[in-house]
């Protein structure tokens, strides 16, 4: 009581603190530490805690920011609006972050006035997001679901794109067939509006091959080896009856209400309320019910009693499975130990017994139905868990897709050909950005080239081994040298392929060097149909985005960037 | 601590408020970052907040703190302008000391200020202030500034109608101060779509009050989607997830239970005596049996929905969904008493003594489903509102915590601010009726008031800082010589212990029987006075000339000419205050609800103008300091809101043109769109008037060295423990 009544210490006030050299300088190490993680070839990190606690290597934002101990207020909303937005798009997380900061540090050196540099920055969000949702978008392909490809190409890039899961491109190609297969699976097959989406239930093997992963519709229950074996000593029929517990069945007396309950001598209630779990096994057995499961513990008694008249109980499911279950079976949780109406009861298709690795499993069989359990198999502890968010990115992104069937070109080409495409229209038709709110051409010219250089820096930090990093001037495509001995004296004979895999470069192309100043060009807007319809060999090097969280990314970033700029004042409490 | 010191102590502590203050007020205001010591970060432009957020430990910062706080409470806006306009407040304070010591210097002993100092204090002053706030104030704005007054109300023949595009100018002026510039267009468009979706046209104040009282649950917020997809959606979102959702449509009916359906053992302060085995298992049968018949009663009332502020047990769930019967539970009791405003249902109570049940109240709903947002799940009720007030819910997002929380709190000001907007508001006043004035020659009148005003005002508000010459002092001391005549009046009214009669034997005896007049309220019939006023209007005419022979040659540099002008246009006033003595009555006027002004410092100007106005036909010391400190108080808020401006915008620019347009009697235009409250900036005043007289009426702070302790809390928790 004391403690809270405290008085608290002043808090501590300072101005313009984007000015400071501190905050410049653990922005900049922030920066450092992301732009090193991004991309396929980005650097892994690895979170060592001297306390103790499990090693993690990573070079997901969402793992990164979470562990990172950010004091300083600025830092501090530029994390949390990231991780904000991870939580709410799963992908895209190191891209806010890297175009925030660059924004930030670029914005800052034009000397012009916040306002209009926020004004600005704000115009050419909106310029670009209409752009990016425009039909002569120049980087964006429409999803159909009768074309898998793309969408395995989408999956692939993102798993690519991570590569503290330690996969191999055979085993990229395993798990990305795998994810899709699960996601596919979670659609229903009456396509009624809306659609409702069922679930994928990650199920963890570590120590396995990642080859060993696999998908199987319906449920795996992970019981031990001895319970199994009694299992399977049950004679088994087709279809199942199977019933669900939601309330303990182990006899105990939940909810005497709030006054006293006084039990006289000689009463003994354990006795009552086995009789009353012994009846309940009896209506259970005479309603035919070949499956009980139970959410929480089943009596020793009980469980006997059903094994011995060829039920099969299985308790501890926990609450997580409670509702794939229900789905799989269509039973009705039940929270009652008096009689059950058959209204409650549900039925699988069948059962079997599985084992994977070491660990044993009663995998239920659905008539039909939308769960579907992804065992997913890595070698390590930590990249398993790095592969596992993967994959619940990979199916998050996939159901963004459904939303809006749209994905973006990847590999850097997105970013290097919305700058192009900016810096185009601000000399060309400044009027298309500036609206009529008292921004000169002049301010929005430099404002411009500070926003393209941060999409462009962007697209560079992909490039993390000394490459050179070269943009076409007909698309506006992000295209990379491998450095190396420059004995050859033809570099373009090196290029190959642009970073999204759409063009190569057998075309006459021009070219120019990402860092260097460039006349501002037109780039060819409207994707040629041929480069979507693609055949199925050529349509694998793909590199693709999801357009719906690139787009917030993109928001989000300047947002967040924005605001940062627009802080007059720090007031940090102390107390 | 010295009183004299306190003054000083206050400015400079209100110096530094405002020096944090300034930069966020206004549209070119700039975001304040706050953190929390959990670590959290809010971004606020709400001086409030960011006052707050501070912890001041200084004694009269937490004064100031404190009554900001009170009148953002009452009002919801007005923060950054309270400091601002009180440290111009406490400028003026200390100017007027400082003068008095320069004129000393210069051997002027009979100065007024002087005197002020020694008789009255600042006691006298905090006094003055108040009797300004009580009295001038009203009588001022209702006498006018009424005339300028624009109104959001579209007044048709018969009832007022509320103007979209007037609330649309008043909102953005008010996001203006209280939300980044790239987002206070959407959040006002925000705000204007969920007044005139929520508002049916019998709607009133109830409305308000409702959303005032209910405002956390009418908006859900969503951190990490970009601002702009905030949106208004029909119909109440509940922070909760249905613990069972069973598809309904057609009749959907909705029950409300604030407590638990199934029977349990024992109640509260009871006893429950097992016996015997069986008598369990029966009263435990019983109790199933129970729960599936009320169960089974609710369907047949067609009840599909359950709203519960409790959370019902796992047996009441499952016979819920056996019956098809949706549960919402663990409501918050502001939800559940939201949802009972808006469809006027009360909860059902259970019976224990019979089985059947009595479910009297059920109201039915448009719709009840889930609500998907950023991977949450949310009860969505189309409730059919029984009220004036049509449910709808704002949605806010934004990529941080910090950023909603500043929109939504920015929303909640608005409300306020319109919910005292749309109330009327009584003015009261003592009217000085001059009917002498008003039957002899009021053209002429005007004119000499207005055309003295002029130069006046030059002084006061541009030059005085920067200029401090033996011509000005001399005005002072001619201004101060013929306000001394009446300075007796003042003291005695206030009854201070000293009293040096030290004016012209002549006038005294008037001005005694006139105000005892005055005092009680007689209606006065005096010859000889209109006699002088006859006599006045000669002089005004004859230094009118003057005056405005002068005025031709003003120009914003040169102030030595603007100084004589001055000097010459306090004659007139001389004379004239002989006659202002006038019968007084008691007014009651008000402030219509839906009064605007255009923003931008008209209302301040305005003030200002009329201030100076009255100071000059006022003949009470005490008064006319005080009109006129708080005159050039007022002028610092558009000063600073017109700092980032320019050439023509520039404030010298503005605030000549004002004065002109109010000379010549044209309507005032001002150079933003936008509108604000009257009532508020009324409020604003007097709080700021209010915290300046607690500042000069404490004469000591005493330190205590003790842990701050809650004493009714304390007292509550110690009859507990007995």
């Amino acid at each position: 009581m004391l403690s809270r009544l405290e008085a608290k210490k002043p808090s501590l006030c300072y101005s313009e603190p984007l000015t400071t050299e501190k905050v410049r300088a653990t922005l900049s190490v922030l920066k450092g530490i992301l732009t090193s993680c991004y991309g396929p070839s980005g650097r892994l990190k690895q979170l060592h805690n001297g306390m103790g606690g499990a090693v993690c290597t990573t070079s997901q934002s969402a793992v990164l920011l979470r562990n990172l101990s950010v004091t300083h207020p600025i830092l501090k909303i530029l994390t949390t609006s990231v991780q904000n937005h991870v939580s709410c798009f799963s992908d895209c997380g190191l891209f806010t972050a890297i175009l925030c900061c660059n924004l930030i540090e670029n914005v800052q050196k034009t000397d012009l006035t916040v306002t209009t540099t926020i004004k600005l920055n704000t115009h050419l969000l909106n310029f670009c997001t209409n752009y990016l949702r425009s039909e002569v978008c120049g980087c964006r392909i429409p999803v159909d679901f009768s074309n898998t490809p793309i969408l395995l190409c989408l999956v692939r890039s993102i798993l690519t794109s991570k590569p503290a899961c330690m996969l191999t491109r055979k085993e990229i190609d395993h798990i990305s067939v795998l994810i899709l297969r699960a996601f596919l699976l979670t659609i229903p097959e009456n396509t009624e509006d809306p659609i409702i989406l069922g679930k994928s239930i990650i199920v963890p093997l570590k120590g396995q091959r990642v080859t060993d992963s696999t998908v199987l519709p319906g449920v795996l229950i992970e019981v031990s080896e001895v319970q199994l074996m009694k299992i399977l000593l049950v004679r088994k029929s087709s279809p199942l009856k199977v019933v669900l517990f939601s309330t303990s069945l182990s006899g105990d007396f939940s909810d005497p209400g709030e006054g006293n309950v006084v039990v006289s001598d000689g009463v003994f209630l354990e006795n009552a309320v086995l009789d009353q779990l012994i009846n309940l096994g009896r209506q259970l057995v005479s309603d035919r019910v070949e499956l009980v499961l139970c959410q929480k513990v089943i009596h020793p008694s009980l469980k006997q009693f059903l094994t011995t008249h060829q039920v099969i109980a299985i308790d501890r499911v926990g609450v997580m499975l409670m509702e794939p279950l229900s789905k799989v079976t269509g039973a009705q949780p039940i929270g009652s130990l008096g009689s059950i109406s058959p209204g409650s009861y549900g039925s699988v298709k069948d059962w079997c017994s599985a084992k994977f690795g070491c660990k044993h499993f009663f995998h239920l069989i659905p008539n039909e139905a939308t769960v579907s359990s992804l065992l997913l198999c890595n070698r390590s502890d930590t990249a398993w868990d790095e592969l596992k968010l993967t994959c619940q990115t990979a199916l998050h992104v996939l159901q963004l897709i459904i939303k809006e069937p749209w994905v973006l070109l990847g590999g850097g080409c997105t970013e290097t050909h919305l700058a192009a495409y900016i810096r185009h229209k601000t000399y060309e038709e400044p009027g298309s950005i500036l609206q009529d709110d008292g921004c000169t051409q002049a301010e929005l010219q430099l404002i411009a080239e500070a926003f393209c250089s941060a999409l462009e820096s962007l697209a560079g930090s992909l490039e993390h081994d000394g490459g050179e990093i070269l943009i076409d001037m007909k698309y506006g495509h992000f295209w990379s040298i491998q450095a190396g001995p420059s004995s050859v004296v033809n570099w373009t004979d090196l290029l190959s392929r642009c970073g999204c895999g759409v063009y190569s470069s057998q075309e006459e192309l021009g070219w120019s060097f990402l860092r260097s100043t460039c006349h501002p060009f037109v780039p060819q807007t409207c994707l040629p149909h041929e480069s979507w319809e693609v055949s199925p060999q050529s349509a694998h090097s793909l590199t693709l985005d999801c357009l719906t969280a690139k787009l917030s990314g993109l928001q989000v970033a300047v947002e967040t960037a924005n605001l940062i700029l627009d802080l007059a004042y720090v007031i940090e409490d102390k107390s | 601590m010295a009183v004299a010191g306190s003054v000083k102590m206050a400015l400079q502590v209100a110096e530094v408020l405002e020096a944090i203050v300034s930069r966020c007020v206004g549209p070119e205001g700039r975001q304040v970052l706050c953190t929390k010591p959990t670590g959290e970060v809010l971004l606020s432009r709400d001086g409030g907040r960011v006052l707050e957020a501070l912890h001041l430990d200084h004694p009269i910062a937490r004064i100031i703190v404190a009554c900001v706080s009170s009148h953002l409470r009452k009002t919801g806006d007005g923060a950054k302008t309270f400091i601002i306009f009180l440290c111009h407040l406490l400028r003026g304070l200390l100017a007027i000391t400082e003068k008095e010591k320069d004129s000393l210097t210069l051997e002027n002993i009979q100065t007024f200020e002087r005197r002020w100092k020694n008789c009255c204090q600042w006691k006298c002053i905090s006094q003055a202030l108040v009797t300004f706030q009580t009295q001038i104030l009203d009588y001022i704005i209702d006498e006018y500034l009424s005339r300028h007054f624009l109104s959001i109300f579209s007044s048709s023949a018969k009832e007022r109608t509320l103007c979209r595009s007037s609330l649309e100018l008043l909102l953005e002026a008010y996001f203006c101060g209280r939300v980044g510039r790239n987002n206070r267009k959407l959040i006002s468009q925000l705000m204007c779509d969920y007044f005139f979706k929520c508002m049916t046209s019998e709607s009133g104040m109830e409305v308000f009050e409702l959303v005032d009282n209910c405002f956390v649950e009418l908006n859900v917020s969503v951190t990490g989607l970009p601002v702009s997809d905030s949106r208004i959606i029909d119909g109440l979102v509940l922070h909760r997830d249905f613990s069972v959702y069973c598809p309904a449509d057609g009749d959907i009916r909705v029950a409300i239970v604030r407590e638990i359906i199934q029977p349990v053992f024992s109640t509260y302060r009871s006893e429950f005596v097992l016996n015997s085995e069986t008598q369990f298992q029966t009263s435990q049968i019983w109790i199933m049996e129970r729960t599936k018949s009320i169960m089974k009663h609710l369907l047949s009332q067609n009840v599909k929905l359950l709203l519960s502020s409790v959370k019902q047990p796992d047996l009441v769930i499952y016979y819920a969904r056996l019956s098809g019967i949706s549960v919402v539970d663990c409501l918050s009791s502001e939800e559940i008493s939201l949802i009972q405003r808006i469809i006027g249902l009360s909860p059902f109570v259970l019976s224990q003594a019979s089985l059947q049940c009595e479910i009297s109240d059920t109201a039915s709903v448009k719709f009840c489903k889930p609500f998907i947002l950023r991977s949450k799940t949310y009860v969505h009720l189309g409730l059919i509102s029984t009220c004036t007030f049509i449910p709808h819910c704002i949605i806010l997002c934004g990529p941080v915590q910090g950023l909603v929380e500043q929109h939504e709190n920015a929303l909640y000001g608005a409300f306020k601010m319109l919910q005292q907007l749309f109330k009327d508001f009584d003015l009261n006043y003592i009217k000085k009726a001059n009917n002498q004035n008003d039957t002899l020659s009021p053209p002429i009148y005007k004119n000499s008031g207005k055309n003295n005003q002029l130069p006046k005002s030059y002084t006061h508000s541009i030059q005085r800082p920067y200029q401090d010459t033996d011509i000005k002092n001399n005005d002072e001391l001619e201004e101060t010589q013929y306000l001394k005549v009446h300075s007796n009046l003042v003291v005695s009214n206030v009854e201070l212990e000293t009293y040096i009669p030290c004016s012209p034997p002549k006038m005294i005896p008037t001005d005694a029987v006139q105000t005892d007049e005055t005092w009680r309220c007689l209606p006065l019939e005096n010859n000889r006075v209109i006699d002088d006023y006859e006599l006045l209007i000669e002089s005004n005419s004859a230094s009118n000339s003057i005056t405005e022979n002068t005025r031709i040659e003003i120009s914003y540099e040169n102030f030595q000419v603007i100084d004589i002008a001055e000097k010459r246009s306090m004659l007139p006033v001389k004379y004239k205050s002989v006659d202002t003595y006038k019968s007084q009555s008691f007014c009651s006027s008000s402030i219509p609800a839906g009064c605007v002004l255009p923003v931008g410092g008209s209302f301040e100007i305005l003030l200002h103008y009329y201030l100076l106005n009255y100071a000059k036909k006022c003949q009470q010391l005490d008064e006319i300091i005080v009109s006129k400190l708080i005159a050039n108080a007022l002028l610092g808020i558009p000063k600073i809101l017109y700092k980032p401006k320019k050439g023509n915008h520039s404030f010298p620019q503005i605030y000549l043109r004002a004065l002109h347009t109010l000379q010549t009697n044209q309507p005032m235009v001002s150079s933003w769109a936008g509108l604000e409250s009257v009532i508020g900036k009324y409020y604003l005043l007097t709080s700021v008037l209010q915290c300046l007289t607690k500042i000069l009426t404490i004469d000591l702070v005493i330190n205590i060295k003790r842990q701050p302790q809650k004493n009714s809390d304390q007292d509550s928790e110690d009859e507990l423990q007995h």
